[in-house]
């Protein structure tokens, strides 16, 4: 089984983010892996640990943050690497970079994309399932469990609105995994040297076979134009001493102050 | 004049406050409204369906559509919005809708936005509002697709009173199934327990409960208000709670009248899912936990000492005696 996962690198979203003029103050930022899809490569992982599955990871980005993630997939046991690095990626949304990875998609010989469910600098959780409408194969989001059952077939559960939902997929196929699939493993310090000196494929468009133009990067669906801070929430009254007094005290103030009880 | 078409939030056959949320939102701004609704012996609804503010009704009822599958029910959605002509399209905030709203927007060419909180029109240019980076910002976002599919954040609009609408049904035509995807079957973990969407009053309870008595302990006090009974991701991954119980910002979203953080840090991934309830109180030992920053209410604490204070103080002022 050959498999392709897809790694986001995302501004730390434990960091503060500080926002001017409706713009992102890049200074002070850091970019990571993304959290999800820390989960998407370890299932890669234990597939090709479990069931001998070949594991491909590809990032559309450049730079050296993206440079330093792939090595990290790499130090986590994912055996070879694309990095889609091409100036008219600077500007995109989930619809251009599924593009992108459609055109990855068709180059290889893949039986299944492991995506995240979302990346931490949109939130959006669309990007695998649109790859998934474009290559036109079935596709499950969502996704806290895999489970092969022969080589044409997974059987996979979902976090879905009225409980899990057990779904059998025929490959080729599209998932999208959330955090909860599995505890990330952190990469032992042989496996992080032996990563340093693994080859990336990095390409770019024209390399991959297609423009700007044909992503649809000059005809972006929709675009940020404002960034904003959120609205604060201000921590109210903190009570320390006695329990039993603080707490009749609270009690006392939902029910009179707030009216909550 | 713009026309929404709203995806009924049907869930085991009870139609979601939502609807009527999203509906009245839709009518606020000028548009002409029709819902869609899909699943499997949902004719009863029909009446509430228009009751609720919609001027057309697409029903797909059918067998097929019981299971939720995300294949078939964006077929649904893609007939409907062709058919109605549809501008926009706004799911309530479900996974389902997570599920479906990309699938329909690839089909159709549209934009797609998750998460949203407001919509404005100016003629015929839609503009979006979201948090993004784990709600650290929030976008306003313009539409160039002459179409857009939209998530809506539970809670981001009302319900208008005395909301109208008319009875008139198309019927779509029941959807092939998936042969790809097929649903095998749905665990279902909830059955008779307070949703926690729709509950009032939400208590959870974090890795500081430390086991399932602690759990026990807490839903005690979640039993004696008719709490939602919720939990933050840690005791769901340690396995003392079921997922469908996790709040935050990859479970439910919740925004009831009083929360109630025990034991729980206050992660921002946490944070995103309650930050909208009207009054937070947070049970807590650590003084600088940052569930503080935004608790109306702090309790500096062993939970093991308070809850169970709590518990009988609550009861003193709700019982009529006292
Ligand atoms: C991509 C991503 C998505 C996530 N999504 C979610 C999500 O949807 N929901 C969510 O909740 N988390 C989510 N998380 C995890 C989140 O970052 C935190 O790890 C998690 O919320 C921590 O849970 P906790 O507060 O229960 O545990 P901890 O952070 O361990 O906090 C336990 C708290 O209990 C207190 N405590 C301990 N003993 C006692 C006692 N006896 N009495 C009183 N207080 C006590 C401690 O002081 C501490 O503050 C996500 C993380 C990532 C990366
Ligand atoms: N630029 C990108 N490079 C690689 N993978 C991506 C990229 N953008 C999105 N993805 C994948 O798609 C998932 C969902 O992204 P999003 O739709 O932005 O929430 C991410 O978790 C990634 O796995």
């Amino acid at each position: 089984m050959k498999i392709l996962t897809t790694v986001k690198n995302v501004v730390d979203v434990e960091l503060n983010i500080h926002v001017e003029n409706g713009a992102i103050v890049e200074e002070g930022l850091q970019y990571v892996i993304n959290a999800w899809d820390e989960s998407a490569v370890e299932t890669a992982v234990q597939l090709k640990e479990n069931n001998n599955a070949e594991t491909t990871l590809v990032s559309v980005g450049g730079g050296e943050d993206n440079t330093k993630m792939i090595r990290r997939g790499y130090a986590m046991g994912i055996e070879s690497g694309i990095q889609i690095d091409d100036a008219a990626l600077a500007e995109g949304d989930s619809f251009v970079y599924a593009k992108v990875l459609q055109k990855v998609y068709e180059k290889g010989d893949y039986d299944l994309v492991i995506t995240g469910k979302q990346a931490q600098d949109t939130d959006n959780g669309q990007t695998g399932i649109i790859l998934a409408e474009y290559l036109g194969l079935p596709c499950v989001s969502n996704v806290i469990a895999i489970e092969v059952i022969d080589d044409q077939h997974i059987k996979v559960s979902r976090l879905g609105d009225a409980g899990t939902e057990i779904v059998e997929l025929e490959l080729p196929a599209v998932v999208t995994v959330d955090v909860s699939i599995n505890e990330p493993r952190l990469p032992q310090m042989r496996s992080i040297m032996m990563a340093k000196k693994k080859p990336i494929d990095v390409m770019d468009l024209a390399a991959l076979g297609t423009s700007h133009d044909e992503i649809g990067g000059a005809t972006l669906k929709s675009e940020v134009v404002e960034f904003m801070a959120p609205e604060k929430r201000e921590g109210g009254q903190k009570f320390e001493g006695d329990a039993a007094e603080i707490t009749a005290q609270v009690v006392g103030l939902l029910a009179n102050e707030a009216k909550v009880l | 004049m713009a026309k929404v078409l709203v995806i009924a939030d049907i869930k085991q056959g009870v139609l979601k406050g939502s609807t009527a949320e999203l509906l009245s939102k839709a009518k606020a701004i000028g548009a002409e409204t029709a819902v869609a609704a899909i699943g499997n012996n949902i004719e009863s609804l029909i009446p509430s369906l228009a009751t609720s503010g919609s001027d057309t009704q697409y029903v797909a009822d059918d067998p097929g559509l019981e299971l939720f599958s995300a294949g078939p029910y964006a077929c649904c959605v893609v007939d409907a919005a062709r058919q109605f002509g549809a501008d926009m399209i706004w799911f309530g905030f479900s996974e389902s809708g997570k599920a479906v709203a990309p699938r329909v927007a690839a089909q159709l060419d549209a934009a797609c936005a998750t998460d949203i909180t407001d919509v404005m029109l100016e003629g015929d240019q839609i503009e979006v509002i979201r948090p993004a980076i784990t709600n650290k910002v929030i976008q306003r976002v313009k539409v160039n697709a002459g179409q857009l599919v939209a998530v809506v954040r539970a809670g981001a609009f009302e319900a208008t009173e005395g909301i109208t609408g008319t009875e008139n049904v198309v019927r779509l035509s029941p959807p092939a199934p998936d042969l790809k995807a097929v649903i095998k079957e749905i665990v279902s973990e909830a059955s008779g327990e307070i949703d926690l969407a729709d509950a009032d009053v939400v208590i959870s309870v974090g890795r500081g409960v430390k086991d399932q008595a602690g759990v026990a302990l807490v839903k005690e006090l979640a039993d004696e208000l008719e709490a939602g009974f919720g939990s933050s991701r840690a005791m769901v991954d340690a396995g003392f709670m079921p997922h469908y119980k996790q709040v935050g910002q990859t479970g439910k979203i919740v925004a009831p009248t009083l929360y109630m953080a025990i034991g729980i840090s206050g992660a921002i991934q946490h944070l995103a899912g309650m930050k909208g309830s009207k009054v937070i109180l947070a049970v807590n030992k650590d003084p600088e936990a940052p569930i503080f920053n935004v608790a109306d209410y702090g309790i500096v604490g062993d939970l093991f000492e308070v809850v169970p204070i709590l518990r009988e103080e609550i009861k003193k002022i709700r019982s009529p005696a006292g």
